[in-house]
């Protein structure tokens, strides 16, 4: 019975697959896109993830884990393996699940769900679940520890050099895509600006007033939350209140800058620990309606499997197919900064071995449906619509003719009228060029909860779902400036002592300010930028995440080898083979494509030369011209600290496979569980 | 004999069981979200380390807060 059982989902997973890669007709339902996905998931996890836990990894609940070791109620704590399990999801995944996908959907539905799908099974959630094995066998260890320890000194200097650089990027380029939704948007702006007094509320609520009382000062912080959603309509509506709320991206970009430096110089407990319980409640909720939502729903896909931008000359980002498809859609399907939190909270609260293999592998599954959705959702637009949201202004001309025009040039259909309702519709004055992912997949979400829940309620939900994604991108962003600073103090501490020493005061604002500096930096550049600014941030970062799964893969194998189990080192290798050719593909193309639109080199170039031929204002030249040579600056650092890792890396594989070195594993010793 | 199964009085009458249920919920909610359980520290330090010095519930919510952020990210992307 069981097996047939499995059969039939292996049988129902491949149907899908069939009908999605030889469907060509008008549209196909999403239900083929979930169906593929979960079929394909639970095989894996039935199969692959029982082979990794039990004969590669060697799991045994007879092993006693940190948390039952060390537990000291805090953050070494065994936990409920579903709990854990919720509490790991929580924690990894965030907004770029949702954006990636919707991004990369300018190629067509097909090619981002065989890479969510495949990539998950085959690459991130092997990474996630390795990282969180080593952790956990090593007392909770952090991925720049077990570099330094499995590796050697300086590469494991190098890496953390590499994962501070990755985090500016990764900041800066959530924040952009934040601004991006809340420009000349009243209504956003109000209810994101309240969430700060309600953060503060709350945390005084939960320290000061009724310490402890943090779920009742959560409650009353979502309550206060729906209401400033509501209080927002009622603020775009007015004549007096609407323009003090309406600002241009610049502003916003400031707004976030300043901030970010509070949130990471005030104490944790009054803005972004509220912050965090509030954005986790929210997400998890949103998830669960988002599925819930797509399941009774079932729309129909309106993009193509595949687009005509597959050659490169998309208005989304710029590059082939081949490797930006991979790049782009980062999270979902492999995310290397997923090794931060598998090596940092989670392997210290694992309550049985065991469990690993659910909240590693299964954690990881479960954020790939997130983008799943996330690409549902997005090509469940038309594609006129999803056009005039993506690309760039500068592409699309200011008005609804001109951008029907445009985008007709492409072939979808898409007349003024409708790009006028729709933004009417979500009440927004424009939504034209609102590049970065976030407002096209709040669009879908409200299309998909206005169909379960009555038509009327479209602009709600639109703003419910942009407040939704505002509120976690701008935790990660508190919460990655505060992990940066401390990154930072870490650092600098080799070239000067005193910058080491975490709470003192000095210390902690030069730490912020260069952090803040670093991000706001390169936000205030993607605000400038004429073509959106997601064009160069978003494949830096999709560099980056995915340069870091490479670290971390290559970890995971120099502990497989070091531990004797070189035989099966094939299981890491694999994806680290493809992340390290897609990424210095990208890399390179990025540095030096002749197109200057994909080019960072070739950019400046065609910019100097517009500014000799007096069709570029000097000063304005100058700064894309700066911009171009310190994004390739950053890409060719990212990829040098990369080769110079995988080389060490492998030397020490070769050194212990040739018996040169003997394999001796740097797991603390076992000892026996109390649980089993 | 009722038992959690087959009794089909609304839950808040069915008394101990039911209680403890939601308490479970309540404290499974909480630790998803990464909220502090005093409660739970306090029973861990008298089964564990008895005899320990058991920290205020303002100390521990401070103590709480300072591992939960100064030991890497806790969120990612």
């Amino acid at each position: 019975m069981r097996r047939f059982l499995w059969f039939l989902i292996a049988a129902v997973g491949a149907a899908a697959w069939g009908v999605l890669a030889l469907h060509r007709g008008e549209t196909i339902n999403a239900a083929w896109l979930v169906l593929a996905a979960v079929g394909t998931y639970l095989i894996a996890y039935r199969v692959y993830s029982r082979f990794l836990a039990y004969r590669v990894f060697g799991l045994t609940n007879q092993r006693a884990t940190p948390a039952e070791r060390l537990n000291n109620g805090r953050d070494f704590m065994p936990t409920t393996r579903w709990v854990l399990f919720g509490h790991h999801f929580a924690a990894i995944a965030g907004a770029g699940p949702l954006v990636g996908p919707v991004l990369a959907a300018q190629f067509g539905y097909l090619p981002g769900i065989i890479w969510i799908v495949f990539g998950v099974v085959l690459g991130g959630a092997v990474q996630d679940f390795i990282i969180l094995f080593g952790s956990m066998r090593r007392d909770g260890r952090s991925l720049g520890q077990m570099a330094k320890e499995e590796i050697g000194e300086l590469p494991g200097l190098l890496a953390m050099v590499a994962i501070l650089a990755i985090m500016v990027i990764l900041l800066a380029v959530l924040a952009l895509v934040v601004v991006n939704a809340l420009k000349d948007s009243p209504w956003g702006v109000f209810t994101i600006l309240c969430t700060i007094p309600i953060a503060v509320l709350m945390g005084f609520w939960m320290k000061v007033w009724r310490p402890g009382r943090t779920v009742e000062a959560t409650v009353v912080g979502i309550v206060l939350l729906m209401l400033s959603l509501v209080g927002g309509a009622w603020v775009a509506k007015s004549p007096v209140l609407a323009p003090l709320f309406t600002h241009g991206g610049l502003a916003i970009a400031w707004a976030i800058i300043i901030y970010g430096f509070a949130a990471s110089v005030l104490p944790v407990w009054m803005l972004l620990l509220p912050r965090d319980y509030l954005s986790t409640f929210m997400k998890i909720g949103t998830i669960i309606l988002l599925a819930i939502g797509l399941l009774v729903v079932l729309p129909p896909i309106h993009m193509p499997a595949f687009t005509r931008f597959v050659d490169g000359t998309g208005p989304v980002f710029a590059g082939k197919l081949f490797p930006f498809v991979f790049i782009t859609i980062a999270c979902g399907a492999i995310s290397g900064f997923h090794a931060l939190v598998s090596s940092g909270t989670t392997p210290k609260l694992i309550r049985q071995e065991e469990d690993a293999r659910l909240i590693g592998y299964g954690g990881m599954l479960m954020e790939s449906f997130v983008a799943v959705m996330a690409l549902a959702a997005a090509t469940a637009l038309e594609p006129g619509f999803y056009f005039s949201i993506n690309a760039p202004l500068a592409t699309l001309g200011g008005t609804v003719e001109s951008a029907a025009e445009v985008i007709r040039g492409w072939g979808f259909t898409v007349t003024p009228q409708q790009l006028h309702q729709l933004a009417e519709s979500v009440g927004e004055a424009s939504l034209l060029g609102r590049t970065g992912g976030a407002t096209s997949l709040a669009v879908g979400m409200a299309h998909i909860f206005s169909n379960v829940m009555g038509k009327g309620l479209m602009a709600f939900w639109y703003h419910f779902a942009i407040m939704f994604e505002a509120l976690f991108i701008l935790t990660t962003v508190d919460a990655g400036t505060r992990v940066g600073r401390f990154m930072f103090q870490e650092l600098g501490a080799y070239l000067w002592k005193p910058m080491g020493r975490t709470s003192w005061y000095p210390s902690i604002v030069i730490a912020s300010a260069a952090v803040v500096g670093g991000w706001g930096w390169f936000l205030v550049q993607g605000v400038l930028d004429p073509l959106g600014g997601i064009n160069s941030l978003w494949p830096l970062f999709g560099i980056s995440n995915q340069l870091l799964a490479a670290v971390a893969l290559c970890v995971g194998t120099t502990m497989l080898i070091k531990s004797g189990k070189a035989r099966y080192a094939w299981t890491t290798l694999l994806p680290l083979a493809w992340v390290l050719i897609v990424t210095l593909t990208a890399g390179w193309q990025k540095i030096f494509a002749a197109d200057p639109r994909l080019g960072f080199l070739s950019h400046a170039r065609d910019t100097a030369a517009k500014v000799a031929a007096g069709t570029v204002d000097p000063d304005q030249g100058a700064r894309v011209i700066f911009n171009d040579r310190l994004d390739a600056f950053l890409a060719g650092l990212f990829m040098s600290i990369v080769v110079l890792l995988v080389v060490a890396s492998v030397r020490e594989w070769l050194a212990v496979v040739q018996g040169r070195r003997p394999a001796v594993t740097t797991e603390v010793p076992a000892v026996e569980s109390a649980y089993a | 004999m009722p038992d959690g199964r087959t009794d089909r009085r609304p839950r808040a009458k069915r008394g101990g069981r039911a209680d403890g249920r939601l308490r479970r919920l309540y404290a499974a909610i909480r630790r998803i979200v990464g909220m502090p359980d005093y409660g739970a520290y306090v029973a861990h330090l008298q089964a564990c380390h008895p005899g320990a010095p058991v920290p205020s519930e303002r100390e521990y919510f401070d103590q709480y807060v300072k591992a939960r952020y100064e030991n890497g990210p806790t969120r990612c992307c």
